[in-house]
């Protein structure tokens, strides 16, 4: 590559007047963009993540300064979520009154073409009413709101050149589709109906018609394969496009669970190898999303739902619970009745308002039985439920050593609980606590790496 | 003289910080005796007289050598002057400034300090920018002219002079910033058509350059370090040859690194350069939306307009009556929003504010007369403070929103953005009927940057405005 060969421009068409429009990006603001940058460990993306937090708020900064009030939601803001700001290079799902706006950060280059991440566009999760190009001057420290697109403009124009996606999941928009109007803008906002810009639906189960699958379903026929190909994403330079297809990568970015997985993963120092556990919580949370819950809460009413039925789940009467000395009788409810006494004698509280059920499983021949007990936690602001899980031999036997308990909901693996080697029980137990929409995954497992994950636990007392 | 001239007349600076001009005999008679044929034609072929300078100042004899450095120096500084002309001839009036304002920051007294720095830490290590010129220049790469703006466009004290005067320069490192590998591989191949492999190194040496210096930005950042993306320093450049070399093997030296990185910036600045002259408004933004012919009267036409927008038409003239209790109104609200919003940040500024709003409106001063009064230094501050176009698109804006407002069943009329947009637009003309004579003084005033005072309208939108104005003053 040669030293420029190509003649100089006059002076004066390098020097550029600041614009009257712009608004000042204060120091404030820009500590918090580079504090909302550092939270993304791709340096590509990084880097445009600073400037989309420039073009937050100075939109915001450009909003206040102007006549009308304005109502912000940030709430569902994509940018000011690490695990969405990880995946779509964009500021989606900004409220400002009744509209939805996504934000583009065009920096000091200016393009004809702006990039729109390809979620913004076809996933009915992130398209907003208005696209709404921010242009960010980092050095100057300056923000200009610079031009918009309704979400109808976009779509009529898509078809009207076939524009179709580009490899790496964007979209090539020319900068003449936008409109240079910025007061227009503000004037839609505040006089206009919401409902003007009619918006695509996200497909949910009761929509799912012949042509569009709902998420969860689209999830659950490609559970095995995202299990597979996911881990791969561990190097946070591997891009989601170059590893999956559109509609995993759909699956993938309509679920925050798998975003918030996703994030963590690629947090982790490169070094590390990917461990177990990152997986089993990955398999964990697939099957959370995707099967059916056995709703536990229905058991304060004394009733079982058809799933609970179907695997086979015995419910405890309520005597189980009251105080009562141990009997030396091994029917399951004695049983169960003798480990709650045993259990309230080492200090675990359960309730007399507690119930409960127990099922049989069979894991490499091994007969176990499991016991799960239930009660709501009313006392905190959220009302919260409890699962108490115990795990037990059938009579008369000892629990093999490596018996383990792992217990996931979608942030995490809460608990891996296992038998005390020391004193070796013929059950050990284990519990959580969640709010009431919260699902918990059980899965019981042997060291031989032989092991059975239940479908999950949820709690809605009113649903019978 | 022709522009022979420029070798042997030395632009300068003097102590008491007056430009002067000074013919260095000596360099004319060299300058003369080596290139008779040359002096007498029009046109000078400046490349191969510098060419040839250079040369002699290099390797010539010891009694020559000086001669032809005097020579190029005197051509370099004439360039600065120019370029310091050009820059106050686009931007001066409108931002405060002449070129003699300029000039102390790349001229000096004859190689020694420029005025305006008179104590720099290191004395013995200061080279004036003349000389930094003549130094860094190669014969084989550039014409000394281009050589010359060059440095003085990206010179950090003028930069950082124009830049309070609300003129910048984009730095080469901002652009590289902002610029993705894929732009640049689009931008490469479709604007500047460069082959598949210049493409490719070049994608290299910008992704090694964002690992190292778009990190370290905002490491800075994070420091509360401010102001304009500097270029590379030793360190950095090293660090981006290393991640060059580990990731392609390749291994750049430091000037190489260097000097493709600016290529790869000029590139894009070209593509920018070409990019906002077609699509940004090119003239100032003060300007009216709309040529509305001043004699004609929105409000009266509607009924000529076709059938198709009756209906719209209607809901104006039903509100005609209407509109002066609204202007009023919103004219209050308006201008209270702003008092309102700039107090919470810096009371002064409200008051600038009202100032400057009613010296522009109601005593048809100019901004450029308006900014001292307002402690400020140039027009175009006191055009951001005002920011015309906005106050007018917020008075249209709301309205409309009171005229909705007074009638429940049009508020209906909202749910289609066109009709709003032509709503907005009818009401825009109805406003641009009553404004456009101050709007289009306001606006020739700031394209054309004359200094005379713009006409006192007595439109009903400055007589409302000015009443409200006057209104407030009295008020406790």
């Amino acid at each position: 590559m040669n030293s420029a060969p190509h003649p100089t421009l006059p002076i004066e068409f390098d020097f550029e007047a600041l614009p009257t429009e712009a608004v000042d990006l204060s120091p404030e603001i820009i500590d918090r963009a580079v504090e909302l940058s550092t939270q993304i460990n791709h340096p590509e993306r990084q880097w445009q993540t600073y400037l989309n937090a420039l073009a937050l708020y100075g939109f915001e900064q450009w909003l206040d300064s102007r006549a009308a009030d304005f109502t912000i939601n940030w709430q569902e803001c994509s940018l000011l979520q690490p695990a969405a700001a990880n995946a779509i290079e964009a500021v989606a799902n900004l409220k400002v009154n009744d509209f939805n706006l996504c934000l583009i950060a065009t920096g000091s280059l200016t393009d004809e073409e702006v990039t729109l991440p390809r979620a913004i566009v076809d996933l009915p999760e992130f398209v907003p009413h208005f696209y709404v190009l921010v242009e960010v001057q980092e050095e100057l420290e300056i923000a200009t709101v610079r031009a918009f697109l309704t979400y109808e403009q976009l779509s009529e124009q898509r078809e009207s050149v076939n524009l179709v996606a580009e490899e790496d999941w964007t979209y090539q928009v020319p900068l003449t589709w936008f409109a240079s109007d910025p007061d227009r803008l503000l004037l839609y906002l505040e006089c206009l109906e919401a409902s003007a810009i009619p918006l695509p639906v996200i497909p949910s189960v009761s929509e799912a018609g012949r042509d569009s699958v709902s998420r969860v379903m689209q999830l659950a026929r490609m559970r095995s394969d995202l299990q597979a190909l996911l881990p791969q994403l561990h190097s946070p330079e591997r891009q989601l496009w170059q590893i999956l297809t559109w509609e995993q990568g759909t699956a993938v970015l309509t679920s925050p669970e798998l975003l918030e997985w996703l994030y963590q993963l690629q947090q982790q120092p490169r070094e590390t190898e990917t461990t177990a556990s990152v997986g089993n919580h990955l398999s964990d949370i697939l099957q959370l999303l995707t099967q059916r819950a056995v709703n536990v809460g229905c058991w304060l009413s004394e009733q079982m739902d058809d799933l609970a039925r179907e695997l086979s789940w015995v419910l405890l009467p309520s005597s189980s619970f009251a105080s009562a000395f141990a009997l030396r009788l091994r029917t399951p409810e004695e049983e169960f009745k003798a480990i709650v006494t045993q259990l309230r004698q080492a200090g675990v509280e359960i309730p007399p308002e507690a119930r409960g059920a127990y099922r049989d499983l069979r894991l490499a021949g091994m007969p176990l039985r499991l016991y799960a007990v239930t009660w709501s936690l009313l006392s905190e602001s959220v009302p919260e439920w409890t699962l108490l899980l115990v795990l037990g031999a059938t009579p008369g036997t000892n629990l093999p050593a490596s018996t383990q308990l792992r217990i996931s909901d979608r942030t995490g693996i809460l608990v891996e609980q296992g038998v005390n080697e020391q004193q070796r029980d013929s059950y050990f137990y284990t519990s959580v606590i969640g709010t009431w929409d919260e699902k918990f995954i059980v899965t019981v497992s042997l060291r031989s790496g032989i092991e059975q994950t239940l479908p999950p636990f949820s709690f809605n007392p009113e649903q019978g | 003289m022709g522009v022979a001239s420029r070798y042997w007349k030395l632009v300068r600076i003097d102590a008491a910080g007056n430009r002067k001009i000074e013919e260095i005999a000596p360099a004319k008679a060299f300058f003369l005796a080596s290139f008779p044929e040359l002096t007498a034609q029009n046109e000078l072929p400046d490349a191969s007289i510098q060419r040839q300078l250079w040369q002699w100042m290099r390797e010539a004899a010891e009694d020559v050598r000086p001669l032809a450095k005097r020579c190029l120096q005197c051509y370099i500084s004439s360039q600065i002057e120019q370029a310091c002309q050009q820059l106050a001839a686009q931007f001066g009036i409108e931002h405060g400034f002449t070129y003699k304002d300029l000039l102390p920051f790349v001229l000096d007294d004859d190689g020694r300090r420029p005025r305006s720095n008179p104590t720099p830490p290191n004395s013995s290590s200061y080279k004036s920018l003349l000389n930094e010129i003549l130094d860094s220049f190669d014969p084989e790469q550039s014409t000394l002219a281009t050589w010359a703006t060059r440095r003085v466009k990206h010179h950090k004290e003028l930069n950082a002079f124009l830049l309070e005067c609300g003129v910048y320069l984009v730095s080469d490192w901002a652009i590289l910033n902002d610029t993705t590998s894929k732009q640049l591989q689009r931008i490469f191949s479709e604007f500047h058509r460069l082959t598949p492999h210049e493409i490719e190194q070049a994608r290299e040496l910008l992704e090694s350059y964002h690992a190292i210096y778009r990190a370290q930005r905002l490491q800075q950042r994070q420091a509360g370090k401010k102001g304009q993306c500097l270029p590379p320093t030793p360190e950095q450049l090293q660090q981006i040859i290393q991640h060059l070399s580990t990731r392609t093997n390749k291994r750049l030296s430091p000037t190489t690194a260097i000097a493709q990185l600016q290529t790869i910036a000029s590139r894009l600045r070209q593509y920018r350069i070409h990019v906002r002259s077609g699509t940004l408004p090119t003239e100032s933004i003060d300007a009216p939306a709309s040529g509305t012919s001043p004699d004609r009267n929105p409000f009266l036409e509607f009924s000529d307009r076709q059938d198709a927008t009756d209906e719209q038409s209607e809901f104006l003239s039903h509100y005609r009556q209407q509109f002066l209790i609204c202007l009023d109104r919103v004219l209050a609200q308006v201008i209270q929003a702003q008092v309102t919003k700039f107090k919470r940040k810096n009371p002064q500024k409200a008051e600038k504010f009202l100032t400057a709003l009613e010296l522009f409106h109601c005593r048809g001063q100019s901004m450029t007369e308006i900014a001292p009064i307002v402690n400020l230094q140039a027009q175009f501050q006191v055009s951001r403070l005002l920011n015309l176009k906005a106050f007018r698109a917020d008075i249209r804006q709301q309205l409309l929103v009171e005229l909705r407002d007074r009638v429940l069943d049009q508020a209906k009329a909202y749910t289609d953005p066109e009709r709003l947009q032509f709503l907005s637009q009818q009401i825009e003309e109805a406003l641009d009927e009553q404004i456009s004579k101050l709007m289009q003084a306001a606006a020739t005033e700031a394209s054309t940057a004359t200094i005379t005072k713009h006409q006192i309208t007595s439109s009903l939108f400055a007589r409302r405005l000015c009443r409200h104005l006057d209104t407030r003053r009295k008020q406790p």
